[in-house]
């Protein structure tokens, strides 16, 4: 298996920092979807719906960089970016990160590192789903909700991890096969 | 107080209060969390900021809570309180907390390998070139009347590319000054741990466990 090299460590941190300027600059976008569902009582709705781009630090790094442990390095230094740069969550964004991270990890140790395709990409989507719902159930309080809103929650959740950690990491990384610098 | 000592401790407490329900914890963590950072002459346009944002959240969460759900009162304070023990406790570390000390810490007293911790700052440099080169991508697209959005897949393919040319420039530059990875090193400059760290370690955390298994409500 792979190594870390100095190389590696420095391009994984150049995504996620890419990443974390991403991540900081949808925090107005967040705030104003909020806003809007916030009086009917679906604030996490907003949450559900953009989680998909905050998350996709890990299924890039993942497949750009195929080391073990790509997948959590690159989410968590997202996540540390977007706290220096005054994300909305303070602290909880490192713990956020890593879970985030480690779930979308789990879809690529689930595969062995070996398979880059589709069937890692839907495995570490949900996976990155159900790490990321069962860390909500205690740190937003989701525990409390009725069963059906929270069905509803969990598949909007899904759907924005599997459209924007899958669907279009994927894409990127066609046009990165397709200009030979990865392996298909 | 020692950075690694102080990232430990942050993330040790974030756990713990999103986990235990104790709303009196948290609003001890918010007071001394904003004592800290007064006491460090964090300006009050950043703090007004701290306090605004997780209000708005904060509220909006209850309000769902209530409409959606069947959380008690003692619940619904404790999720309240917590989105201001995340705020203000992050504000507290990043704005007292410097990302180069931080790292020289990881990486000599948390024994961080320093093929990690030189390969963050490394990178961490490049932060206005990268800022630039997403900038210099999406003009050269706007140019041939293409418009780049945060889910095209064109803009993240080409800072990609970039990328992966700077880390090899950046890995080879290192490597030709002299950089191997996992030889031992030296240090111009030393970040001290020293008794007094832990003490404060030890003792803050001591105190969060005994205020949140005392039976507080």
């Amino acid at each position: 298996m792979k190594r870390w090299h100095i190389r590696d460590i420095i391009l994984v941190t150049i995504i996620a920092i890419f990443m974390g300027v991403i991540f900081w600059a949808i925090g107005p976008v967040y705030t104003i979807l909020a806003a809007a569902l916030a009086p009917a009582g679906l604030q996490p709705l907003a949450n559900e719906l953009l989680l998909g781009i905050w998350v996709m630090a890990g299924p890039l790094a993942g497949f750009v960089i195929r080391i073990p442990g790509a997948a959590t390095l690159g989410e968590l230094l997202g996540a540390v970016v977007e706290m220096f740069l005054g994300g909305i969550w303070g602290a909880s964004t490192l713990i956020s990160g890593t879970l985030q991270g480690f779930g979308s990890e789990l879809g690529f140790i689930l595969t062995g590192y070996k398979r880059y395709g589709w069937f890692t990409l839907v495995l570490s989507a949900l996976t990155t789903t159900i790490v990321t719902f069962i860390w909500d159930l205690f740190r937003s309080g989701y525990a409390a909700y009725h069963l059906p809103f929270l069905l509803l929650l969990f598949c909007v959740r899904f759907l924005s991890v599997f459209i924007f950690g899958g669907v279009l990491t994927k894409l990127i990384n066609n046009l990165l096969v397709r200009a030979h610098v990865l392996k298909d | 107080m020692n950075p690694s000592l102080k990232l430990t401790l942050l993330i040790l407490i974030a756990l713990e209060v999103s986990f235990i329900q104790v709303w009196s914890v948290n609003v001890a963590l918010i007071v001394v969390s904003l004592l800290l950072m007064l006491f460090n002459h964090v300006s009050w346009r950043r703090l007004l900021w701290l306090t605004l944002v997780p209000l708005f959240f904060a509220s909006a969460l209850v309000w769902s809570l209530m409409l959606r759900g069947d959380a008690s009162t003692h619940f619904l304070i404790v999720i309240f309180t917590r989105m201001f023990v995340y705020v203000y406790m992050g504000g507290w570390f990043t704005l007292t907390t410097k990302p180069l000390w931080l790292t020289r810490s990881l990486e000599q007293n948390a024994k961080l390998p320093s093929k990690f911790a030189y390969g963050f700052l490394a990178a961490f440099n490049l932060m206005p070139k990268i800022q630039a080169e997403v900038a210099t991508v999406r003009a050269a697209a706007l140019m041939r009347g293409e418009v780049l959005h945060v889910w095209s897949p064109r803009l993240y393919f080409k800072v990609i590319l970039a990328a992966m040319n700077w880390s090899d420039q950046l890995a080879a530059a290192m490597t030709s000054h002299g950089f191997v990875e996992g030889a031992p090193r030296t240090h111009a400059l030393t970040v001290p741990l020293l008794a007094r760290d832990w003490w404060i370690f030890g003792i803050s955390l001591l105190l969060v466990q005994v205020g949140l298994f005392v039976g507080l409500p």
